[in-house]
């Protein structure tokens, strides 16, 4: 039984969970016709690795910005802030932000997002 | 006791007056920005172009999985192929000091580097100035496993509307004994201004 329960972890570590985003998510203000849909965190060869899912509701093309931030077990930074990015979505479309951590400390993250 | 203490303890607060005026000198339209922000103030290269290669050329080798056993790497100039002056040694430096924060490789000194090196460990040799004990010995530099490599081109466009710049930023990780290329990647970053 125990065997199987550490299986299952192990299983779910290396297939890459999918989180639920809002806990995960910080939007500076309203975010405005972008969602943000799923998110899939893998570590590879030791860093984590982000991929979230956005679409975007409105027709027409709109931008946005976003950076991550890297915590440690504690939920504190492990590296200095990351640059600021800015996105532009064609109307109605869905793409994926990939992200990969600075170094292998970090354990959690957060999207930071604005839109204009 | 307490009303002495209390007493003193407001004279104090009337004196240095409510601080509400921030640590501050100078004119008002001089101000600290935030180095992360977005920059779009023309569009040629700017810190925000800088940011974003480095940040995502680091990851990108870091989590790649060759640089296991944090080889020794030595790291060139990037080639400016552009059409403008871009001061390429600050993307070399940013990108060996993320990887060097990331703790996946170690570094040898970098070509432009190597002559103030060659001459320190000869001053100590060869001068006799120095105490023994506490000399360099010549013959012990590690050398480097791999060397890492780019180049950054653009393409402009403009019309009487429009101006549009096309950034590349390539780089390579090239075994040094074998010549092989173990790693690449690149970033392009388009930006348009219209008139």
């Amino acid at each position: 039984m125990r065997f199987k329960l550490i299986a299952v972890v192990i299983l779910a570590l290396l297939a890459g969970c999918a989180t639920t985003a809002a806990s995960k998510v910080v939007a500076l203000g309203k975010l405005r016709d972008i969602e943000i849909d799923a998110m899939r965190v893998a570590r590879e060869n030791g860093f984590i690795t982000v991929n979230t899912q956005l679409s975007n509701t409105s027709s027409n093309n709109k931008t946005f910005y976003y950076r991550f931030a890297w915590l440690d077990p504690d939920g504190f930074p492990v590296a200095e802030e990351e640059t600021w990015k800015s996105q532009m979505m064609y109307g109605e479309q869905t793409r994926f932000i990939q992200a990969i951590a600075p170094t292998p400390k970090a354990v959690d993250f957060r999207l930071e997002i604005n839109t204009p | 006791m307490f009303v002495r203490f209390s007493i003193i303890a407001a004279i104090a607060l009337l004196a240095s007056g409510c601080a509400s005026n921030p640590p501050t000198l100078g004119s008002k339209n001089t101000s600290y920005g935030d180095t992360k922000a977005v920059e779009t103030i023309t569009n040629e290269f700017s810190s925000t172009d800088l940011q974003i290669i480095a940040e995502s050329m680091t990851r990108s080798l870091a989590q790649s999985g060759i640089l296991r056993g944090r080889p020794v790497v030595q790291v060139y100039d990037v080639k400016n192929k552009t059409s403008e002056y871009i001061d390429t040694r600050e993307i070399t430096t940013t990108i060996k000091t993320q990887l060097m924060k990331s703790g996946t490789a170690r570094f040898s000194s970098d070509n432009t580097d190597m002559q103030s090196q060659v001459d320190q460990i000869k001053l100590q040799n060869q001068s006799g100035l120095y105490k023994k004990a506490t000399v360099s010995k010549i013959g012990n530099m590690i050398a480097a496993k791999y060397r890492l490599e780019g180049s950054i081109s653009s393409i402009v466009k403009r019309s009487s509307e429009y101006k549009d710049v096309f950034y590349k930023f390539s780089l390579q990780l090239i075994d040094v004994e074998s010549g092989l290329a173990e790693w690449m990647d690149e970033k392009e970053i388009r930006k348009t201004t219209e008139h």
